[in-house]
């Protein structure tokens, strides 16, 4: 951010061929626009005066970043009033953004979107960019050692390609976390983890930059944003939205909010854009979660 | 469309130019079908049913149904032009975006003061009708007050409205759509009930008055001009047509649903209301007229679900009217039919403070006058007006055929609905009161005069 030089370079869209900004959800994700580089979104409150939190960028530095600059405005507010008041002013505080990134060697695309459902806009975005994971952007010091906690064999092909996309060939260490359920034993946990070693080292990690940890405690999130303090970030799944999201949030925002650190949480596999074709919107409407969107979306599926 | 999540349904729909990024950012589409229908019903049902029974069943006698049910026509007979109009411009201003890029500035500006201050009078007739429902709290627990609180404590509620929407409330939607269901849980209920006992299910059948008072079908149709207002909130959904997402399906359908929905809750109310007591006992009730209707049923508990979904009711409904207000204001703000520093917007609520401020300032004015009727004409006045240029504007825009008039909605023969509603729009104003025609045309012209005189340099037709 400081190095304000590069802030008219953003304005070009990056070395990228599908660097422009495009309401085309193929254009993302039909070729990864940026070769073996994860795609991972951050989301920043644009117009709230927050810098960027620190180590951000050199935790993302091996990243594709879609850059999503939002601003949520009230209901009572048209969003293109807000938008022909606040876009330029937004837009130049995004490229300082997308500069800072750019900067520790990070790809960046920039989006930036007025809306009244900061959930529905994410949402949106993680689908049209198909983002791999998710930053919940917390400040860090620079990343010597991440914990990754791995649920089950379940998306672990894709929270390899992250951990190791972002951090294979670097000096981060990672520590692969496991909680083991009721009925499962320590050999069917070592299995699982030996599995993940072996899929991270597949893809050029150093076998002797991965430990492993296996626990069974009382509180998952509890543990994982205990474990988290030793540790400079956290690489979580998505979990699916339940009765507890409505109640406490994301369970990735309730570790973010206790750890304090940086949360990567992996995404789930969106529905292939040509399936989509057939309208199956179903996949979408269980991505909203807040009440309100899921409303909305149910209802549309009810079309003649 | 590019900012939706339906974006590859079947019937998928372009993405919205508007929408997509042009170096200052996208727009994010947040409204779906469930949240459109809830602002028009929740607009819309707050009048029809809470405010009027009494005072039209006074002048109409039973056939104010039938009142109701020439609004909902009149309505219909807009709400369908004005769907392939907001499909072909899904921006927000509604009406006035319509007009003005169909007709020019000229009619635009007429229309868009006009709206402003129409939806200035709808929010003070809601606001007469929220504090009537509160008065009733009060009589209700049996304090008996000297003093009619109902236009003292609307106007408290018009300036706590007012000073909530400044400082950003950020969940009005949901909680829109919340009243609106717990609205027509309590509606359908009762009004079931009161139906299968007016019916004779429940002991005897109540014997019918006369269906037509005495005057004929004049008083009808001006009680059909008095309760246009119970209409005024379909086109609402059009002024937020900016925020709704796939703008082709779910526009027509919130629209129309809306009218065809509120009409029918519109008629069964009169029909149950009448055969409770005879129209001139319901007159005296006044605006709690339902109230009473439910005690006659029910006893206290249904007078007291009533006053309860009577205060939801006028609540959502002025609600409603003050953010319309505000959006009018904006839309023509945008447009420098008025200086452009009443659209500026306030950073740390994100609010549009001045105007939301021109909003809430005369509404509280004119709901301290109280006069219920003469508000609810003005508003529906300028109301009507704008809907018979929205049906001229169809007309126009489907001759000229721009090369951006790509509507994904059409209006089924567009050219007859759009003729007679343009002519059943300006025919319910001639039924008004004198004083509320004099009044909506003294707007007019100091509308078209301040055209005159500020904005006759700003060429809006066909500006898309």
């Amino acid at each position: 951010m400081t190095d304000t030089d590069r802030s008219t370079d953003a304005a070009e869209p990056p070395a990228d061929p599908s660097g422009e900004p495009s309401a085309d959800p193929s254009a993302g994700s039909s070729a990864d626009p940026s070769g073996d580089r994860p795609t991972v979104l951050v989301p920043v409150r644009v117009l709230e005066g927050e810098p960027l939190p620190g180590g951000v960028a050199e935790l993302l530095a091996n990243a594709h970043v879609v850059l999503l600059g939002y601003h949520v405005i009230p209901e009572q507010t048209a969003t293109d009033q807000a938008r022909e008041q606040f876009g330029d002013g937004a837009m130049t505080k995004l490229e300082e953004f997308a500069a800072a990134l750019e900067a520790t060697g990070a790809t960046v695309d920039t989006r930036l979107v007025f809306t009244h459902e900061k959930q529905a806009t994410i949402d949106r975005v993680i689908y049209e960019e198909d983002c791999l994971a998710v930053l919940v952007p917390n400040a860090t010091d620079g990343p010597e050692s991440v914990l990754v906690a791995i649920r089950g064999t379940v998306g672990l092909d894709r929270t390899a390609r992250l951990v190791a996309g972002l951090f294979a060939g670097t000096d981060v260490g990672v520590t692969l976390y496991h909680i083991l359920g009721e009925d499962e034993s320590g050999a069917d946990a070592e299995t699982l983890l030996d599995g993940a070693t072996a899929a991270l080292v597949d893809r050029g990690m150093d076998p002797d930059a991965v430990e492993t940890l296996v626990e069974r405690p009382e509180k998952a999130l509890d543990a994982i944003a205990r474990h988290g303090e030793s540790h400079d970030a956290v690489v979580m799944g998505e979990t699916d939205p339940s009765v507890t999201t409505f109640v406490f949030g994301m369970p990735s925002e309730q570790v973010a909010e206790r750890f304090l650190g940086p949360v990567l949480v992996v995404q789930r596999e969106r529905p292939a854009a040509a399936e989509d074709g057939d309208g199956s919107e179903g996949g979408d409407g269980s991505e909203g979660s807040d009440g309100s969107e899921r409303t909305d979306e149910a209802a549309d599926d009810r079309r003649p | 469309m590019g900012t939706d999540h339906g974006d590859s349904e079947p019937a998928a729909e372009p993405p919205v130019e508007h929408d997509t990024d042009q170096g200052e950012g996208e727009l994010e589409r947040t409204i779906g079908l469930v949240g459109g229908l809830a602002i028009g019903i929740g607009t819309m049902i707050g009048a029809g049913i809470f405010v009027f029974p009494g005072l039209a069943a006074a002048n109409a006698g039973p056939a104010a149904a039938l009142s109701f049910a020439i609004g909902a026509v009149v309505a219909l007979l807009v709400a369908l032009p004005a769907s392939e109009l907001a499909t072909a411009m899904p921006r927000s201003g509604g009406g006035y975006f319509f007009i003005s890029r169909g007709l020019g500035t000229g009619p635009g500006a007429i229309v868009g003061l006009g709206l402003w201050l129409g939806l200035v009078f709808a929010a003070a007739f809601y606001l007469v009708g929220l504090g009537s429902y509160a008065g009733q709290v009060f009589a209700e627990v049996g304090l008996a007050l000297p003093v009619n609180p109902a236009v003292p404590l609307g106007v408290a509620f018009g300036i706590g409205l007012t000073v909530l929407s400044l400082f950003g409330t950020e969940n009005t939607a949901s909680l829109q759509n919340g009243i609106v269901v717990v609205l027509l849980a309590i509606l359908t209920l009762f009004l079931t009930y009161g139906s299968l006992d007016a019916l004779g299910v429940f002991g005897t059948e109540s014997t019918p008055e006369r269906f037509f008072p005495p005057g004929g079908l004049l008083p009808v149709l001006q009680t059909a001009a008095l309760v246009f207002t119970s209409y005024l909130g379909f086109a609402q959904v059009a002024t937020v047509a900016g925020d709704i997402k796939r703008p082709g399906r779910n526009l027509p359908l919130a629209m129309v649903g809306s009218v065809v929905l509120v009409g029918v809750f519109y008629v069964v109310t009169i029909f149950v209301a009448t055969s409770a007591f005879g129209s001139a006992r319901l007159g005296e009730f006044g605006e709690t007229a339902m109230v009473e209707v439910a005690r006659e049923f029910v006893g206290l508990p249904g007078a007291i679900a009533i006053v309860f979904a009577g205060l939801l009711a006028t609540f959502s409904s002025a609600n409603a009217s003050i953010l319309s207000a505000s959006r009018a204001v904006y839309a023509i703000s945008r447009d420098e039919v008025i200086p452009g520093a009443a659209s500026r917007l306030n950073l740390r609520y994100g609010t549009p403070h001045v105007a939301l401020g021109l909003a809430g300032g005369p509404i509280v004015v004119l709901t301290a006058t109280g006069q219920v009727e003469l508000l609810a004409e003005v508003a529906s006045f300028l109301h009507l007006v704008m809907y018979g240029l929205i049906c001229v504007a169809l007309i126009q825009l489907r001759r000229e055929s721009p090369e951006w008039y790509t509507p994904s909605f059409h209006c089924p023969a567009g050219f007859a609905v759009a003729g007679v509603g343009a002519l059943a729009s300006f025919a319910l104003i001639a039924f008004m009161q004198p004083a509320s025609i004099v009044v909506g045309a003294a707007i007019m012209l100091v509308a078209y005069a301040w055209y005159r005189y500020y904005a006759t340099d700003v060429d809006l037709k066909g500006d898309f």
